[in-house]
């Protein structure tokens, strides 16, 4: 599975007194198993970027291939799109229907034309994936479930379709620590598990260090940059002036003249620390 | 898209006609909808596409706008022009079995859809170029004799604003639930009726859940904002008449005025 886009914008009213270029001449590669993090401030355009790739958005310019095919192009099957891209848009749980948690993580499935006993595994499966319980959950109303459990099963419902892209707008927005933390495990074990491409829009810089492999970073409806975490955060005046941050432990590594650039969580944090205490120790 | 429908939304601007009382804008719409059935030949039509095509432009709300947002009623108009064509008795021009065209028929299904464009045309402009706020202090204070008779003017205008005020909203929803259950490979566009209809439960079921958190997000702020109805409850924009109103009350009794000896001399 393989993602490039090539000079990709999108207006929205275009022509009328309100119109917006949310995004403008975005051009990109993903390789094979790649993890990409993608952030930039409020309306930057990040979402308006990520639903062009399962085609739900057409673009005024530009091309997409999704494992070499065009999806721009005319005549292509939006199903075999759908099917290979999963997408969870922000606040997921609004799309919940179904009468059981069961029947709406099967949703998807069902409309690929799987068989009932595939459509149970993909189900069991995508349950045990994002950490719902099966004996106790499928059979409860969604409409019962807490913020976290709600925002689980609606993942799930996109994961249960095995897509080899799979796309999360947001995906821990609003949600308690342990949910959080519960979500995100969930998505590093997807990953690993699937080998799929992840691409994750977050606000959360630290959660976007620790986790990806490349980082792109949008400003005013541009991909303005690409690179590793450290590559990305290692400007941390440029980023502040597009209105973004470091996250916490790589700032705190700056504070205290590290090289922050090897720094992406609290645990690489603590190693430095530590490995400098011993220094001083000696 | 869904997002075209333009009715009950407001376009933001300037111009001379958004800043025009609400009142008078709203006892003008009035007027406007009676003078589009008072009239009967071309010449009237003239007249009231003239003006209303004036009033579009005083506006500076893009023609396109106003355009698309009749695109999901044409289904409605091409039904009733349909309807006329093969309705009317008259002279017939065209027959096959039992369908059969009349002049007069022909003549009826014109005029009757394009009532029904300047109809919508006009009411949207109400709405496009009035901020709900306005409209609803319009028609309160339009209300307000009744109010003596223990109707409850305030309330009906205060729901009256909320119901146009969440039109666009709830399209926004529709919209991304839309999406979302598409990104799930839901199909909404093929199939036959029956199974299109049944397409439409996963959208129905999350846009009802959502319209009813709206509504008590929305109870809820207005109470912590101690809302609690008219009583009492005095303005902080008070609506006055000014003297550009007034040019415009007599723009609209000259619009009449021209309809009316139209229709009595011609
Ligand atoms: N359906 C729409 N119609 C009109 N304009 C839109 C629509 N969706 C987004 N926009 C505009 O496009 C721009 C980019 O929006 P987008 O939702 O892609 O930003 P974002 O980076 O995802 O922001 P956030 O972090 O707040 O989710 C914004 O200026 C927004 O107002
Ligand atoms: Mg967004």
């Amino acid at each position: 599975m393989t993602i490039k886009v090539s000079g990709l914008s999108h207006t929205y009213n275009a022509g009328l007194a309100y119109e917006t270029k949310a995004v403008a001449d975005v051009s990109f590669d993903v390789a094979d198993g790649e993890f990409i993090g993608i952030i930039g401030h409020t309306g930057s355009g990040k979402s308006t970027l990520i639903q062009h790739l399962n085609g739900i958005l057409k673009p005024d310019s530009g091309q997409i291939w999704i494992d070499g095919i065009d999806i721009t192009g005319k005549g292509v099957k939006m199903h075999e799109i759908r099917k290979r891209v999963g997408m969870s848009f922000q606040y997921p749980e609004y799309q919940l229907f179904e009468e059981t948690v069961y029947r709406d993580i099967a949703f998807g499935p069902r409309n690929l034309g799987l068989s009932d006993a595939e459509i149970d595994e993909r189900v069991r499966e995508a349950m045990d994936a994002v950490n719902l319980d099966f004996g106790e959950m499928a059979e409860r109303s969604p409409f019962d479930l807490s913020g976290g459990q709600k925002r689980r099963a609606a993942i799930a419902g996109v994961i249960a379709m095995r897509p080899g892209v799979l796309i999360l707008d947001e995906p821990t927005a609003g949600l308690d620590p342990k949910s959080h933390a519960d979500v995100l495990s969930m998505i590093r074990s997807v990953h690993e598990r699937m080998g799929a491409i992840v691409m994750l829009v977050s606000h959360n810089m630290e959660d976007i260090a620790a986790m990806s492999d490349r980082v792109f970073v949008m400003d005013m409806g541009r991909l303005v940059c690409s690179g590793t975490p450290a590559e990305v955060f290692a400007d941390a005046e440029y980023l502040r002036g597009i209105g973004l941050g470091l996250p916490p432990s790589t700032e705190m590594a700056r504070m205290l003249g590290l090289a922050a650039g090897a720094i992406r969580d609290m645990d690489d944090l603590i190693d430095a620390i530590s490995r400098m205490r011993k220094g001083r120790d000696l | 898209m869904i997002r075209d429908i333009t009715l009950g939304q407001y376009y933001p601007e300037y111009s001379i006609i958004h800043k025009l009382d609400p009142r008078l804008k709203l006892v003008v719409t009035l007027l406007y909808i009676a003078s589009l059935f008072l009239i009967e030949d071309f010449y009237g039509y003239i007249i009231v596409a003239a003006s209303i095509g004036g009033v579009l432009a005083a506006s500076r709300v893009p023609l396109r706008f106003v355009v698309r947002g009749l695109k999901p009623i044409m289904l409605i108009i091409i039904f009733t022009f349909a309807l006329n064509i093969f309705m009317t008795r008259g002279e017939v021009i065209w027959e096959y079995g039992w369908l059969h065209v009349t002049w007069e028929g022909l003549r009826m299904a014109f005029f009757m859809a394009l009532r029904l464009i300047l109809l919508i045309i006009g009411s949207s402009l109400l709405t496009l170029t009035t901020k709900p706020m306005k409209l609803t202090d319009g028609i309160e204070s339009l209300l307000a004799p009744a109010k003596r008779l223990g109707l409850p003017t305030h309330e009906l205008a205060m729901m009256m604003t909320i119901a146009l005020r969440f039109i666009p909203t709830l399209l926004e929803e529709t919209d991304k639930i839309m999406k979302a259950q598409q990104a799930r490979g839901a199909d909404f566009e093929t199939g036959s009726i029956f199974r299109r209809a049944k397409a439409l439960v996963p959208i129905l079921i999350p846009l009802f859940v959502g319209a009813f958190r709206i509504a008590q997000d929305l109870a809820m702020a207005m109470e912590a904002r101690c809302y609690r109805g008219g009583e009492g409850r005095t303005k902080l924009n008070a609506l006055r008449m000014k003297r550009r109103d007034l040019a415009a009350a007599f723009a609209c009794a000259g619009y009449l005025a021209g309809i009316i000896a139209e229709r009595v001399l011609v």
